[in-house]
């Protein structure tokens, strides 16, 4: 065997240069921004529009730095590293930006209260917080339109709630690439909108939910949830598993309010792990996001079930169904022989699961007749 | 899968997800990669953006198409005539990388004269795609470093499936286009676990990590370990087992699939299924299937168990219990451990899913690294779960297998020819009936017809046709219509769609109530058993229900898949 098991994928480049970050020298590797080489240092620079999935935009000006021979403060997520940089990601100047910057978000923003009903995390509030910015400012009429009668049953959009970063619509163009969502009107109209206005149904959207994975603010949030009354999502407990449907193996954080369903607990929403820590770096499609529901369904088999005399499927008990099993299987087999019985066993299970039906089929019956759906 | 152990010997994907951003030419073919993968699609989406070149070779303009440079609209079944065409150029016009062939592969003679044949332009004949579109195909993807070919059931689910393969292998061997990140041969598996269900060992062939069960050491090795006589005899696939129901087999157990939807021609599988002794099943919902059970095994879903699925790069990953199972379920693993017991096999060692999978690591080599412990501890290359074959503690994994030369030693190359599929359309069947998957359904669909979103946006079943396919049968968008083959007819609405192909219709598989299995072909591929899902005749009239339809006031039209992107009259171009 000549496996090799590489460290990287070998497509790494040697580093480029060293810049400084606050004082601080930093090797930096082609194409990386001085946010990308400051968050990889472990350095705080608040975003707001950015997502690493995404092309810079450089519009919510969070991120701006000093840097030195510049005259003025410039956004980090779209700034080249360049060689020999000094650069400043703290100082009176910035903190007095960022200040003003969050209290004029917050002048066209709705109070923590109406925030909260999107039962999801606010970045900007978060942020308002931390650098204690002014939330004093009068307020601004709201004029951006929401989507009224869209009636699909997933995404909600909350105009108000919107900070335009557009995080959703470069998501929908540069991620998903079906463009259904866009920025439509102009000045403090400007909203996020459909072709026509027209129910998400109705569009080219595949209902990938990406749009509310990525929206730093829950304008775009779980229709669900909403609508249910649920419980905010950080007072949900996360299960991370890997998702039930195709072979990509996305990784998805299950949302549970543990007390719902008389004390059985429920599924409220699904969300993906942060970027660049699994293998869908956070993206999910329509059935990874949204497809749990049958988990909950009444048509769940709750007990065992065995075929009478009259030929109906009556409930049993445990007992009753493995030894109708045992019974069943034993007069086959004896009749027969072992290879007159056959194992169906399952691509959608667990691989436990499949080394118990294959070691039942070998071991316990004496056959090697045991396959699944999915060998091709 | 088959195809690939032959010539690689591994079958699985060769490189990981996470490379294919990075690629600079993908040849997709047989995949509808955003439906089916749209996980993956995103990836591929994304290498496009970043300006790599991706050609789609599909019988329908599907989303990946609108994104490709080239979209090669190839007849359903024709296949080996396209990829032979390519070899045949790469071949006269040099292209291919001579050391590697010398170095890393044998065959290629073979290969050589078989393809000499098959020029572009005879291949033009067969597979309707221009001559020019072959060349150009076959020149980018030799003389790009990055190349990388992703496929799915297109090119399996074929009664030369395994031709198919070796087809594409061939390119992948004569152009060097092996061992290398974002550079390789990648079959898309369409189920969560498809991965680690064979890695399990079931599989009528092979013990767990791919042992031949006819290898009298391997066959020694876990009688040792089982403390039981084990049949040296390799067992039926499943194929072979619904061909046989109620004949030489009379007793089934059935875990987690609804046979009787899912399987081709199921209307033998029905009759044979009348014919068994005993039949159990272990499901959460009752399903089709459930009509033939004796007894049925209430389960649990994937959020109410503790294990791991295996993707579709290797990747072991944790799946873990967030809820416990609804009233009396209870989770599979432990019906399992139940039904052993009760068949006079007590395994008490195993009562956890974590001991469970250690004793299948155990005794597999290119799982002995592996367990949950590792995988709840270890992050490789900043993500979670770890690819094998990983074969001890120390070992991190492996990204992209053929890393440091071929697994089998040489890679085979494997000469083709074109075979024409089992069943042709003629007078009385004059249409090529192709089935598949959707994005907003899944298989038997007993979870995502029980959304409501997902019905909302495809609420019942269709078949997609060519505009002047349905003129000529005055069908209309939205008109129930009939379809029909040698095994049995089903009605649904009628999606008049120019991104068909003319004399292709296409279906999907999901509904109970339009069993497009009730049509398909149990034709197998010769090696794999693998059914002809792909391509059978079929004819489509325009149903009696129709007429009523139009009588009512409510719309029928387009309610089968609002907002289809298959309605745009003319394909947009979204290529960035």
């Amino acid at each position: 065997m000549t496996q090799t098991t590489p460290e990287s994928t070998g497509t790494a480049p040697a580093p480029q240069g060293t810049l400084f970050l606050d004082g601080e020298a930093h090797a930096f590797q082609p194409g990386e921004t001085i946010l990308e080489v400051a968050r990889r240092a472990g350095k705080t620079i608040p975003t707001l529009c950015h997502d690493p999935r995404l092309e810079p935009a450089g519009a919510c000006r969070t991120c701006l730095v000093e840097i030195e021979g510049m005259r003025r403060l410039m956004p980090s997520c779209a700034m080249p590293a360049t060689e020999g940089a000094r650069v400043t990601l703290e100082s009176a100047r910035i903190d007095r930006h960022r200040k003003s910057l969050l209290g004029l978000y917050l002048t066209d923003h709705p109070e923590a209260e109406t925030v909260a009903a999107r039962r999801r995390p606010n970045l900007l509030l978060d942020m308002a917080e931390r650098y204690e910015a002014p939330t004093d400012w009068p307020k601004m009429a709201p004029l951006r339109a929401s989507r009224s009668g869209d009636t699909n049953p997933y995404i909600d959009f909350d105009a108000a709630a919107c900070i335009l970063c557009a995080r959703c619509t470069r998501y929908c163009d540069e991620v998903e690439s079906v463009s259904a969502i866009s920025l439509a009107e102009r000045a403090a109209q400007t909203t996020i909108a459909t072709a026509d206005s027209r129910s998400l149904l109705d569009t080219t959207c595949e209902m990938c939910g990406g749009c509310i994975d990525t929206c730093p603010t829950g304008a775009m949030a779980e229709k669900r949830p909403i609508t249910l009354g649920a419980k905010h999502e950080q007072e949900l407990t996360k299960v991370r598993t890997t998702c039930n449907f195709c072979g990509v193996g996305c990784q998805l954080d299950l949302n549970i309010d543990p007390e719902a369903d008389a004390g059985r607990g429920r599924i409220v929403k699904v969300t993906s792990p942060p970027v660049g820590t699994t293998t869908n770096d956070g993206n999910l499609c329509v059935k990874g996001r949204f497809a749990y529901e049958f988990v909950h369904h009444n048509e769940r088999l709750t007990e065992p079930l065995v075929r009478d005399e009259q030929g109906q499927l009556v409930p049993a008990t445990w007992e009753e169904a493995l030894a109708r099993i045992a019974e069943g299987f034993g007069r086959v087999k004896e009749r027969h022989g072992a290879d007159s019985l056959a194992f169906v066993s399952s691509s959608r299970c667990t691989v436990e699961e499949n080394y118990l039906v294959q070691k039942i089929a070998r071991a316990s019956m004496g056959t090697n007749n045991v396959h699944q759906c999915a060998a091709t | 899968m088959a195809g690939l152990v032959t010539t690689f010997g591994a079958g699985a994907m060769t490189n990981s997800i996470g490379e294919i951003r990075e690629a600079d030419f993908l040849f997709v073919i047989g995949s509808n990669t955003s439906e089916a993968h749209p996980i993956i699609a995103m990836e591929m989406k994304r290498a496009v953006h970043r300006g790599a070149t991706m050609v789609v070779a599909d019988p329908r303009h599907i989303f990946m198409a609108t994104m490709a440079k080239k979209h090669l609209q190839i007849k359903p079944g024709s296949d080996v005539w396209l990829l032979n065409a390519m070899a045949h150029v790469i071949i006269a016009e040099g292209l291919c990388d001579e050391e590697f062939i010398a170095k890393q592969t044998e065959g290629f003679e073979a290969v050589r004269e078989a393809v000499a044949e098959y020029t572009p332009e005879k291949a033009e004949e067969f597979t309707g795609v221009p001559a020019e579109d072959i060349r150009w195909t076959a020149r980018q993807y030799a003389t790009t470093e990055r190349a990388g070919i992703y496929y799915t059931l297109g090119i399996t689910e074929h009664s030369h499936g395994t031709d198919n393969v070796y087809a594409l292998a061939n390119l992948v061997l004569m152009t060097g286009h092996l061992g290398k990140p974002s550079s390789g041969m990648n079959p898309l598996r369409g189920q969560n676990n498809v991965q680690g269900a064979n890695d399990a060992g079931a599989t009528p062939v092979y013990y767990p990590g791919y042992q031949n069960v006819n290898d009298d050491a391997v066959r020694k090795k876990y009688e040792a370990s089982w403390g039981v006589t084990l049949s040296p005899k390799p067992g039926l696939n499943l194929n072979q087992m619904m061909k046989t129901l109620g004949q030489d087999l009379k007793g089934m157990f059935i875990m987690g699939e609804d046979i009787v939807l899912s399987e081709p021609n199921v209307k033998n599988v029905e009759e044979g299924l009348n014919r068994m002794e005993f039949v159990v099943l272990q499901e959460p919902f009752l399903n089709e299937t459930a009509r033939f059970a004796d007894v049925i095994l209430p389960s649990s879903v994937f959020a109410e168990k503790d294990g791991v699925f295996t993707n579709s790069e290797r990747r072991v990953q944790r799946v873990r219990k967030a809820l416990d199972p609804p009233g009396n379920a209870r989770e599979d693993w432990r019906i399992l451990l139940d039904v052993a017991a009760a068949l006079g096999t007590p395994w008490e060692h195993l009562d956890s899913p974590a001991a469970i999978y250690a004793e299948m690591c155990q005794d597999a080599p290119k799982f002995a690294g592996l367990s949950h412990e590792r995988l709840e501890r270890e992050v490789h290359q900043g993500k979670t779960g770890i690819q094998w074959p990983c074969v001890d503690e120390q070992d991190p994994g492996t990204l992209y297998l053929h890393k440091g030369g071929i697994l089998r030693g040489k890679g085979l190359f494997t000469a083709v020819h074109y075979r024409p599929s089992m069943e042709l359309p003629d007078e009385d069947y004059s249409l090529v009936l192709s089935t598949g998957r959707t994005l907003y359904h899944y298989n038997a669909a007993t979870q995502t017809r029980r959304e409501v979103g997902l019905h909302a946006k495809q609420s019942e079943a269709f078949i997609q046709i060519h505009p002047r396919d349905a003129r000529r049968r005055r069908i209309e968008d939205g008109d129930m219509v009939t379809v029909t083959t040698r095994r049995g007819e089903v009605t649904c609405q009628a999606i008049v769609s120019g991104q068909v192909r003319r004399g292709s219709i296409w279906m999907p598989l999901h509904f109970a109530e339009a069993r497009a299995n009730l049509l398909t072909s149990d034709a197998g591929d010769p090696v794999t058993q693998t059914a002809e899902f792909k391509v059978c005749a079929a004819e489509v009239r325009r149903a009696p229900e129709s007429a009523q339809k139009g009588a009512a006031d409510a719309p029928a039209c387009g309610s089968a898949f609002p907002g289809s992107f298959y309605r745009e009259a003319v394909p947009q171009n979204r290529q960035p």
